[in-house]
């Protein structure tokens, strides 16, 4: 028979014998100091930032992955990967030579081979690259620094295309992964980037572990967004998957996490009072409040009933419901959102003259709007759209028109926005959904820019002159042709009515008070940069 | 016993297989078209179309089935959607802190509530009675994540003593591992204390009333012997049955404790999966949670035999 202190040495040794591993393991990890344990706005569902447009996956990309070119403060695209780049005289061919020194994080050297292999899959999904690739008649590989992208017709914007950090970003990847098809997730994440992936210690679902490159040779020049030297301060960042918004709250209070990147904007009044937290928006160019509608089928398919949203939508109820303190939010009448390099007033005066609910009565009047109900596709767990949708719903009503508010989560709304059936088979006339200022500053990256019917992201809108701006905006050759091309582009808009917005709100973001040097920027969390004090 | 045994093996295949029914209905009667949110944004219609081909989404409804449950019976639940990686091996992932957390809570929410409740029915009608009853009400009446809250505040925000949120693997440290368990199982734990609780002191307190007590009694039988050997071996049918009732309790619970306290389990999984519409994902989570279910019935309905000897099969 056991004595008892023989069942208390066998118990000592199993817990001795479990926890060796993370014995092991501890001498390897990371201190605490040097880690940076981040909460983000979703999980990371998708791990291939070309295939999604999801920004979590384009986080990822930036850590692990780098570019050839990258946006600085003042959104001027800058040298990133590649050390010089020159075009030809007829401006139609620009041949660009790699930086010394550039590795995967597998050993392998950066080739021109990965640059051009990442550059045409990245092509075939983003808007911005699908516009510029109609121009491209080669991508030839000159050495193994140097290749080149021959144009058929001058394109002022490649370069901008090739430093955009909005989704999708042109990631350079090894030419194994960027040979997969465009239409199918890669799955292998090995980049060139300040960070890598370790996959090891990830939990898909609940957290995803970057440690610092060892083999990163960064830029001599101060980081600025995408740009200069992405330095890794910390040793390991850790992306946490944590849904609760109080839990994220109360971790960061407690020290147990060091930023997160929307907390609730019920808690701020909370995370303000504590001393040991600080509060900043990273992302100037705000969010964009999106209120889609559906082109194909009636009432919308009639430009007055779509003018009518205009006089309909209040500039800020929407955002003053949701966010409250007037400091995080504002009205905005630019189709390129506010505080943006695109923001213009041209034609805005059913803006400036704020809701008015009788014009709108009228125009849907005009429109021969005949009473059948307006489905609004409404997302119950994402605030504001929930919050849109009820205003939405109170708003018709008062200018006579009825509405069905179909409420589900963000899913159920992402489902049923495919279907093309009239709104009695399944389809619908409304939906919300939102997207960066930075991105909506881009007439032509941006899919909900586009109207070409078929073709068009949901609502699928069809004008032929819209179109033709969009190519202006991108032919343009100095900023000022550029920015009269985009005032056009947004008088056409406001007339045929793609879609309205109810608003433009500033995040704030909320992290330890020790935490230095994280970069504000629109699209991406860099942690580069980043370290702590203290 | 064995034939009862076999036969009710037999009815959970059925069981199972109206579950695995349903569970394949779910992608297909859901809004919303799964090769589109495989194709992901900005997908073409011809890509879309592809993926449908490809994965066999243009199939009579019947032999899409066939070929699922073909692979279920083989141990394959598909592949997620999002991720790539298979769902075996992602519920594999998660499952050790969704066990230890439901059989911490099992351990120490049935010691306590069968405690509470005995000595409950023993001191019916004092105070010690009310207060364990008032508690019972309580507990069972907050939601848990109110709870869960509640403790945060106090016990890691206030005090300072357990972390907020979090899981430790078993393998790095008993320790941390213990910290972060206890506070999601006292949140999960009290409204299963306070169900097993109530029910052990009403079957309790029927036994207690029972003429063979009352014997005992008079030829001066200890009361804690009185208790524990003959009354509460009587009164445990119901006890067991409200165990076995309370599995599904604690596994809706498991989903919302997880959630409140990031225990990255299988709960948080199948929560993260509904939003994204990963149905791989879904479909494999409850046809695993509905087996635990009937196998935990099954085996409650065997514990019958063990307690009292009179129920035979």
């Amino acid at each position: 028979m056991s004595t008892r202190r023989e069942i208390l040495k066998a118990a000592t040794a199993a817990s001795a014998l479990i926890a060796s591993p993370s014995l092991v393991f501890a001498q390897a990890a990371p201190t605490r100091a040097r880690t940076l344990r981040a909460v983000m706005h979703g999980d990371l569902a998708a791990f291939d930032p070309i295939w999604t447009t999801a920004n979590m996956a384009s986080y990822h990309g930036g850590l692990i992955y780098d570019t050839l070119f990258g946006i600085d403060s003042q959104y001027r695209a800058q040298p990133q990967m590649v050390q010089s780049f020159n075009i030809s005289d007829d401006r139609k061919t620009y041949t660009f030579v790699l930086r010394d020194g550039l590795r995967f994080s597998s050993g392998e050297a950066v080739t021109a081979k990965d640059c051009v292999a990442s550059i045409r899959r990245w092509a075939a999904r983003d808007g911005g690259g699908q516009h510029m690739f109609r121009r491209v008649t080669d991508t030839p590989v000159v050495d193994e620094k140097t290749f080149r992208i021959v144009l058929r017709e001058p394109y002022p914007l490649l370069i901008d295309w090739l430093a955009k950090a909005s989704t999708n970003v042109c990631y350079i990847m090894r030419e194994k992964e960027a040979l997969t098809d465009p239409q199918t997730q890669i799955t292998e994440y090995i980049g060139s980037g300040p960070f890598i992936y370790n996959r090891t210690e990830s939990r898909q679902g609940a957290r995803y572990v970057y440690d610092r490159n060892p083999n990163y040779v960064p830029r001599s020049e101060p980081a600025s967004f995408m740009a200069g030297g992405k330095v890794a301060r910390m040793d390991r960042v850790i992306m946490e998957n944590m849904a609760d918004p109080q839990t994220q709250v109360a971790a960061l209070q407690a020290g147990e996490i060091d930023f997160v990147e929307w907390p609730s904007l019920d808690l701020i009044d909370t995370l303000e009072k504590d001393r040991n937290i600080k509060l900043e928006v990273m992302n100037q160019s705000g969010t964009m409040g999106w209120c889609r509608l559906n082109h194909l089928h009636a009432p919308f398919n009639n430009v007055l009933a779509r003018r009518a949203m205009l006089y309909l939508t209040h500039p800020t109820e929407v955002m003053k419901a949701t966010f409250g303190n007037e400091k995080y939010y504002r009205g905005c009448g630019s189709i390129f959102a506010c505080n943006t390099p695109t923001e213009n007033d041209a034609n805005t005066d059913w803006f400036k003259g704020g809701q008015n609910i009788d014009r709108a009565r009228q125009l849907f009047r005009e429109a021969g709007y005949d009473g059948r109900p307006v489905v609004i596709l409404s997302a119950s767990n994402v605030q504001h759209m929930s919050n849109a949708g009820l205003l939405y719903q109170q708003w018709l009503r008062a200018a006579g028109v009825n509405v069905e508010l179909v409420t589900s989560d963000w899913g159920g709304v992402v489902a049923r926005r495919a279907n093309r059936n009239p709104p009695d088979q399944g389809g619908w006339n409304i939906f919300f959904t939102s997207a960066s200022g930075s991105a909506y500053s881009n007439p032509v990256s941006l899919a909900g820019h586009a109207s070409n019917g078929a073709n068009a992201w949901f609502g699928w809108p069809t004008d032929e002159k819209n179109e033709q701006l969009r190519d202006a905006w991108a032919a343009a050759a100095t900023p000022e042709e550029r920015m009269a091309a985009a005032r056009a582009m947004q008088e056409n808009a406001w007339n045929y009515v793609p879609h309205v917005h109810y608003g433009q709100w500033l995040q704030p973001s909320a992290m330890r008070a020790n935490l230095t040097g994280m970069i504000g920027m629109p699209e991406l969390a860099p942690f580069w940069n980043v370290g702590r004090t203290g | 016993m064995l034939a009862y045994v076999i036969r009710r093996l037999f009815s959970t295949l059925l069981v199972m297989t109206m579950v695995a029914v349903f569970v394949f209905l779910l992608l297909h009667l859901s809004p919303g078209d799964p090769a589109a949110i495989i194709a992901g944004d900005n997908a073409t219609p011809e890509a879309i179309d592809g993926i449908r081909l490809k994965l066999g989404l243009s199939d009579p409804l019947p032999v899409q089935f066939v070929r699922w449950i073909g692979h279920v019976l083989q141990g394959d639940l598909g592949v997620s959607i999002f991720s790539n990686e298979p769902v075996l091996k992602l519920v594999g992932q998660r499952l050790e802190p969704t066990l230890s957390l439901a059989l911490t809570t099992l351990v120490v929410a049935v010691t306590l509530a069968i405690s509470f409740g005995v000595l409950a029915a023993w001191k019916a009608g004092t105070w010690i009675d009310r207060v364990l009853m008032v508690i019972s009400v309580v507990g069972f009446s907050v939601p848990t994540f109110v709870v869960g809250y509640l403790l945060i505040y106090l016990f890691a925000i206030e005090l300072r003593w357990l972390p907020v949120q979090g899981y430790t693997p078993m393998n790095e440290g008993l320790d941390g591992w213990a910290r972060n368990l206890v506070l999601p199982s006292m949140a999960l734990g009290l409204a299963y204390i306070a169900l097993i609780a109530r029910i052990t002191r009403a079957s309790m307190l029927d036994v207690l009333s029972e003429d063979y007590i009352r014997t005992a009694k008079a030829k001066g039988v200890a009361d804690e012997s009185m208790l524990l050997k003959h009354a509460l071996k009587n009164a445990g049918v119901p006890i067991v049955t409200i165990i076995g009732i309370g599995v599904a309790l604690l596994i809706s619970g498991v989903v919302i404790t997880e959630t409140v306290f990031n225990i990255p389990g299988i709960g948080r999984l199948v929560v993260d999966a509904i939003a994204k519409r990963d149905y791989p994902i879904i479909q494999g989570v409850i046809l695993i949670f509905s087996g635990v279910y009937v196998l935990v019935n099954l085996l409650v309905d065997l514990t019958y035999t063990i307690i009292d000897p009179r129920i035979r099969y």
